[in-house]
């Protein structure tokens, strides 16, 4: 009802935050950015393309070559666009967000609007490296823009939405079938009634010709800016070798540190290829309502991926306001809840025992970082029992839904 | 290229005639050999020439003692006659010039600063970081890289006796090098294996002092190999002394003892390893020092304490049949020069520097680089080719302009391509 | 045929019938067996805690103090300090009493240092500083010397420091000039080596605190917006040990060192043991915690306990000790430093206050002197960081310790119960026993698995509860806000009364503020309680590791009334209740006005964060605890 001052009193109160001095100590913080997101080495790579010298050469710019473009010509990066960029693009995010509720119930607008831009606005996962201007903020944008145009049947912007998301990082290709699906299907809630998918799937072939025509087009122009090809293996090469072991909130960096150099192949393979096992079954799981099954796709990302900051388990997290009608069916809210506000009070702690302090070690970290997992991990896991259990609906007493 | 041919053509002419020779008396000289070597019976070694490789394989100034141990064994091999040539010397070297040493450029293994080890005529072949796991086998086995120095190699052959010293800190059946990595047992024993199959020694006598030091030998299989350890397992090595200006331990006990008895010996000693051993004294030691011979096949009485310590062979006038055997330095000489020859035309491949002039923006790099490559010789040719090649793909990238103009034209690219997206779905609902 | 029991163990572990319905059936028993001894088990790790907290200065949990970095090598070496030295120290002393006698300002004592160290043949200098805080400005003058190591890089530095006053009785105005001149003396002296692989660093702080705060911060490049201070001119390498020296009386029969940094840090045990080490066998004085001289009788017992209590000496180590934790927990807790070292630890210095415990006898100068120089030589030694495991200690006598595992559990299980608690409350929020009459009788017991009744579920009021919390939190933040204001420092009489007071009413309001809630609603005390436990075994548990004094302190004060707070039907009752629990969470700033000043000088000047602590995290979450006492549980 009052979405309409809400959410512009939201966007205002981030955007002062925003221009706060508060993005100086959270640019550099690795809990927020990580070597493929973060503000400094954007920066640098933009020092570097402007001076005529490759970014890519070396091995601090991992940014994708269309951010360089898109900065170096129609968006000059100093302290105050950037805030508005960034705020911006949290506001982009949570209006999608918002749209997606909408498409969801089927409805113009609902009293539940400003609850759920709230849930992303003020989020601290995710408007924390949003502050700390992590390019993960439009990673986060674009994926629910993706979804959104996806809802709205508008195919060729969503897949557009979706090319640039992956132009931004690879991993994100895992949505690329659920979300195909989703633009043949509809995203209204089935959960509660599943049933087997109905529409043509062989409809989806045009679609993932134009997706590829898309991408080809973004690696193209990406080239042009670049003049070589040195950018595919610096950006998307990144997250599928893991050169740069800087700390972050997810598992990989200290397993690999931990690792002999023999066995770095093989583990780098392992921990790639495990993501897309989880495509298909979920798809199949869920192909009453894809749009769950993206929900929790983005889940298993922010638990897996390469280089994950806080904002992936935010977004996760905030998307979780889009399925009401699942709440009474979650097994231990209140134990991932708690785990959440342990790791979310340990990850800087230890990160500062270590690093700061110097009384602690990697190790105090690297615990963390597993409670962190541990707590996605219990969140996920909620969800997807959650899904399942709604379609069976309230049970008689003395009777017990069970899993075998 | 005249001499060059002369002399391939008298080698031609030499190698005929040895082999000529070598048909004809294929099996006879091999008598007179063999009677040469065994003359003293079961007494003498056989060998003609005498290894030493020291390993200290401990770094850091705590640790000063184990410097100490190896120095004070290079020390001993070199007084009784094995030339710094015939040693391979692996030493962290952080102790004598380390900033926390009272005597700067001194090693001492006694309170009282009786003997300087380091002093000045000290060869360290692996030094520093050099001191890894792998280089240690390599000296053993041999397998080196081609550019190796003849300094860091262990040419032996089957007529060399060897003495193989370690220290460190160690335990059950490995020894650490460097606190970053280990050496176990099985591939110290599996590289003497090797080293056996080569016919790269004739014995081994291997010293290891380190705690648990006998699980180090226990794995051994190959023949002729003498061991002796300073503690059985389970049971710790222990320093002998601190010197309490130097503020470190200097030496440990085994070695310390070693050394003294070794003190007095000379290069006619007749003392026996078997003497040696019946020094080792469990009470003042601390620990439990283990002798295992039963890989070698001579008697201890009878093996000289010089046949490893000392660089001492026994030599005897050559009879007149022989004779010919010492022309083959001679000539082996060509062949040698042959091989110097590939460095010498590596030498040649400057780069001009006028090259680099036109690849370099700076004013003087031309200069810095050339007179660079003029004092490092060869070795810098790739670097430099590096450089040219870094400062020709510098120039080939485009200017500010042009990277600009291209960013523009992919933005423009991508704005094409989101209005393409989005207008005609505009439409689409009209056709609804 | 297997023997019957194996039969009867395999038909217990399979029975017959539908497998999914005996799993469900065996679930179904595991929850009803752990929901019902859960009350129990909370008040077993409850007590287990308590009485761990307890025994920790019990010798059988100590053990005895090691060196644990190979490095060290403490006290393997010759000490060179010697009579000539000691004159030296006694004719500063004398220059320095002059300058005592008449009265001499900051900056003629730093000008005079400064010069003496000059003639040393060391570069030195001063610096000015001025804090301002609340509570009016400090200003002094610090004087310093580098010495550059002659054979190393000097990317590292030693720090050997005193300050002007003593921290015999906080900085009350105890000069510490035999530190002063130890310090003049040993910058002549340790010249002298040329051994040294790290810089030496000679630091003369003016004040107690406030002096080394201003050059530790200036040397560290960081900017303290209360702090005008000069730039220092000399500067040397990353510093990694720190030694101050505090010698306030004319000789000394024991060492004690201190050791606690701001914020609970604290140096590396290496360091301590090395010392204790070095001052028994080097200097021959025998090392002790603080100042606490363990020849003196402190159990302190009345005289009509038995002899055998009075002379158990278990009973006098455990008293012993427990006057060590006390005294550390103290400092610790509060996030005090003990020392003038405490604040270099803020950059990863590993310092520690060696205090000459005031005597009449029989060292001075040169046992000192000796066990500097030894312990300085032992830490020149360092290769590396001395290793992170070493940060985690309870020192409980000069030679024994608690490691991390034998004290942590203590308040951990304690935070453990809390936890139980908090989901048992959690469960009782969203689930009510519903009989089939329809009439709820308390007795839950009685029906639970007679069966005429049922689980049924009803929602749980999260939203408010957390809403309730965030204004209690809110309420923190403005007490803070009042503390920190001037005019609350400059009548210390009435404000506190004024703001105890108002903290004592103004959440009665909420009971006015709550709308009344639905029926099918948990009560809103249940729901608070619940979420409060929660979250308060998390600050616990997080705190832990951070600052375990603290920590403990607060699981002491909060395991047992949290987890006991609720509501009573008698409105007179749940007032005195409110009360009681209104006392715990702010009776402080009342009853403890030195204390709260104290604490609000040290946010200011040092940045220690108890008092924002006290204020924004324990106030308000005994406050909620209060909060749940005073609702009304039933929604009637």
């Amino acid at each position: 009802m009052d979405f309409i001052v809400t959410f512009p009193a939201l966007v205002a109160g981030r955007l002062v935050l925003a221009l706060s001095p508060l993005t100086h100590y959270l640019r550099d913080d690795h809990l927020l950015s990580s070597p493929l997101t973060s503000y400094s080495r954007l920066q640098e790579g933009i020092y570097l393309f402007k001076h005529g010298i490759d970014p890519y050469s070396g091995s601090t710019f991992r940014h994708s070559p269309l951010l360089l473009s898109l900065f170096s010509t129609v968006i000059p990066l100093n302290e105050v666009t950037a805030a508005f960029l960034w705020t911006a693009s949290d506001a982009l995010a949570a209006w999608s967000l918002v749209r997606i509720w909408r498409a969801r119930q089927n409805v113009s607008s609902s009293s539940r609007d400003s609850l759920i831009a709230g849930l992303y606005l003020l989020n601290p996962y995710t408007f924390l490296p949003s502050l700390g201007q992590s390019t993960s903020s439009f990673e986060n944008a674009l994926c629910l823009l993706s979804l959104m145009l996806a809802c709205q049947k508008q195919a060729s912007a969503s897949l557009l939405a979706l090319a640039f998301l992956i132009q931004l990082s690879l991993p994100s290709i895992l949505l690329l079938l659920p979300l195909l699906l989703l633009l043949i299907s509809e995203p209204t809630s089935h959960l509660a009634s599943p049933f087997f998918f109905k529409t043509d799937i062989r409809r989806i072939t045009p679609l993932a010709g134009q997706f590829a025509a898309y991408i080809l087009l973004l690696s193209g122009a990406a080239t042009l800016v670049c003049g070589n090809l040195n950018w595919v293996e610096k950006t998307w090469g990144a997250s599928l070798t893991l050169p740069d072991l800087t700390p972050n909130p997810g598992l990989w960096w200290y397993f690999f540190t931990e690792m002999f150099d023999h066995f770095r192949p093989f583990f780098l393979i392992v921990f790639s290829v495990h993501l897309l096992i989880y495509v298909l079954p979920l798809c199949i799981k869920f192909q009453h309502d894809i749009l769950y099954a993206c929900y929790l796709l983005l889940g298993i990302l922010s638990i897996f991926k390469a280089y994950p900051t806080l904002s992936d388990p935010g977004l996760f997290l905030s998307m979780l306001s889009l399925f009401p009608e699942t709440f009474p069916y979650l097994h231990h809210p209140i134990v991932t809840a708690l785990l959440h506000l342990h790791a979310a009070l340990l990850l800087p702690l230890f990160h500062y025992l270590w690093l700061n302090q110097g009384t602690g070690n990697a190790n105090f970290f690297y615990a963390s970082t597993l409670v962190f997992g541990m707590a996605n991990g219990a969140a996920l896991l909620d969800s997807i029992w959650a899904g399942l259990r709604i379609a069976i609906g309230e049970v008689k007493e003395e009777h017990e839904v069970l899993q075998e | 290229m005249k001499s060059t041919t002369v002399h391939r053509f008298i080698l031609f002419i030499l190698s005929v005639l040895l082999l000529g020779r070598g048909v004809v008396s294929n099996s006879e000289p091999a008598a007179p050999v063999k009677q040469f070597f065994e003359k003293h019976g079961a007494r003498e070694s056989g060998h003609t020439n005498n290894w030493a490789v020291l390993v200290c394989s401990s770094r850091y100034w705590f640790n000063y003692r184990h410097m100490a141990n190896a120095l004070g064994m290079y020390r001993t091999v070199k007084r009784l006659g094995i030339p710094d040539s015939n040693i391979i010397l692996m030493l962290a070297d952080d102790a004598a010039c380390n900033p926390r040493n009272k005597f700067a450029g001194c090693v001492y293994s006694n309170t009282g600063n009786y003997l300087d080890l380091y002093g000045d005529n000290i060869e360290v072949d692996y030094r520093g970081y050099e001191v890894t796991v792998e280089n240690f086998l390599r000296v053993l086995t041999g397998r080196m890289d081609s550019s190796v120095p003849r300094s860091k190699r262990l040419l032996t052959d089957d007529r060399s006796n060897i003495f193989v010293y370690m220290t460190g800190h160690g335990g059950n059946e490995f020894l650490k090098f460097q606190d970053n990595e280990e050496i176990s047992a099985f591939d110290i024993a599996d590289a003497f294996e090797q080293m056996w199959q080569k016919k790269r020694y004739n014995e081994i006598f291997f010293m290891v002092d380190t705690c648990q030091a006998n699980t180090m030998f226990s794995k051994f299989y190959s023949p002729n190999i003498l061991a002796t350890g300073s503690s059985e397992i389970h049971e710790n090595s222990y320093s002998h002394e601190n010197d309490y200006d130097i503020g470190v331990a200097v030496i440990d006990k085994f070695t310390h003892y070693v050394l003294q008895f070794m003190e007095g010996i000379n290069k006619t000693s007749q003392a026996s390893m078997q003497d040696l051993f019946n020094t080792f004294d469990p009470k003042k030691l601390d620990s439990h020092p283990g002798v295992r011979s039963d890989l070698f096949r001579r008697p201890l009485e009878n093996t000289l304490v010089t046949d490893f310590f000392g660089g001492v062979a026994q030599a005897e006038v050559v009879l007149p049949a022989l004779e010919d055997a010492i022309v083959e330095p001679e000539a082996l000489e060509p062949e040698t020069k042959q091989r110097q020859s590939p460095t010498r035309e590596v030498a040649d491949t400057f780069v001009d520097p006028s090259l680099l002039a036109t690849g370099w923006e700076l004013p003087n790099a031309s200069d810095v680089t050339a007179s660079a490559l003029r004092q490092h010789g060869g070795p810098d040719v790739d670097y430099t080719k590096l450089m040219v090649a870094a400062a020709r793909t510098e120039i080939a990238l485009k200017e500010p302009f042009t990277s600009t103009l291209r960013a523009w034209a992919s933005s423009l690219l991508i704005l094409a391509l989101v209005s393409w997206t989005t207008v005609p779905r505009n439409r689409r609902p009209s056709e609804h | 045929m297997p023997p019957a029991i194996l039969i009867k163990i395999r038909k217990y572990l399979r029975p017959d019938g539908d497998k999914n319905a005996i799993r469900i059936r065996r679930r179904r028993k595991l929850i009803g067996a752990l929901w019902a001894s859960l009350p129990s088990v909370i008040v077993v790790l409850l007590a287990v805690g308590y009485l761990w907290m307890l025994s920790i200065p019990f010798p059988a949990l100590g053990q005895r103090t090691y060196i644990d970095e190979n490095a060290l090598q403490p006290g393997q070496v010759n000490t060179h300090w010697n009579w000539d030295d000691v004159h030296r120290a006694d004719r500063y002393l004398e220059a320095l009493e002059q300058l005592r006698d008449r009265n001499a300002s900051s900056v003629e004592v730093a000008d005079y240092l400064a010069t003496e160290f000059r003639r040393a043949g060391l570069s030195a200098d001063t610096q000015e500083y001025s804090f301002f805080t609340t509570n009016g400005s400090k200003t002094g003058v610090n004087a310093y010397a580098t010495f550059s190591s002659p054979r190393a890089s000097g990317t590292e530095a030693m720090v050997i420091s005193a300050s002007w006053l003593s921290r015999t009785g906080e900085g009350d105005g105890t000069l510490n000039l035999r530190g002063v001149s130890t310090v003049l003396s040993l910058a002549w002296f340790l010249r002298g080596y040329s051994l040294w692989a790290k810089d030496l660093i000679f630091v003369v702080s003016d004040g107690y605190l406030e002096g080394m705060q201003a050059w530790v911060t200036e040397y560290h490049g960081v900017s303290q917006p209360n702090l005008q201070a000069e730039p220092l001119r000399l500067s040397s390498g990353v510093i990694w040990t720190a030694l101050n020296i505090d010698y306030p009386g004319h000789s000394f029969s024991h060492l004690g060192v201190f050791f606690e940094g701001l914020n609970g840090r604290l140096p590396n045990q290496d360091l301590i043991n090395s010392f204790q080490r070095i001052s028994l066998y080097t200097g021959g004085v025998p090392m002790l915690v603080y100042d606490h001289r363990d020849d003196v009788e402190i159990l302190g017992l009345p005289s009509w306990t038995p002899e055998s209590i009075r002379d158990n000496s278990e009973l006098k180590e455990y008293a012993r000790r427990a006057k060590n934790v006390v005294r550390h927990v103290a400092y610790q807790a509060r996030g005090q430093a003990s020392g003038v070292h405490g604040l270099l630890h803020q950059f990863r210095i590993d310092a520690i206050t060696l205090f000459a415990v005031p005597a009449t006898g029989p060292h001075g100068f040169h046992a000192i002197g000796r066990i500097v120089e030894s312990t300085l030589r032992t830490m020149n030694n360092l290769l590396e960081r001395l290793h992170a495991s070493f940060f985690f200690f309870l020192l409980v006598g000069p030679t024994t310790f608690l490691k991390i595992g034998s004290f942590l559990p203590s308040a951990v299980l304690i935070s453990v119960a809390m936890m139980f608690c908090g989901l048992q409350g959690w469960v009782k929020a969203g689930w009510v026993w519903m009989l089939d009459e329809a009439q709820a009788t308390k007795d839950e017991k009685v029906h639970k698995r007679v069966g005429n009744g049922r689980w049924s579920r009803r929602q749980r009021p999260v939203l408010k509860a957390v809403m309730v919390m965030a204004a209690t939190h809110g309420l923190g933040v403005v007490v803070f806000y009042l503390l920190t204001r001037s005019w609350y420092l400059h009548n210390s009489t009435v404000a506190p009364l004024l703001v105890s007071s108002l903290l004592a009413v103004l959440p009665l309001t909420s009971l006015l503020l709550l709308p009344k809630q639905p029926a099918q609603e948990a009560p809103l005390p249940v729901m608070l309680k619940s979420l409060n436990l929660c979250l308060t075994s998390t600050v616990i548990s997080i705190l832990s590791v951070l600052n375990f004094s603290l920590a403990a302190v607060i699981a002491f004060l909060t395991g047992v009334p949290l987890c006991y707070a609720s509501s009573s039907a008698r409105s007179e009752l749940r007032i005195a209740k409110y009360m009681a629990y209104t006392t715990l969470a702010f009776g402080w700033v009342a009853l403890q006005r030195y204390e709260v000043l104290k604490a609000v000088a040290n946010w200011e000047l040092l940045g220690v964060w108890f008092a924002p602590f006290m204020c924004i995290v324990y106030a308000p979450l005994v406050l909620q605890a209060a909060l749940v006492c005073l609702l009304p549980s039933e929604s009637a």
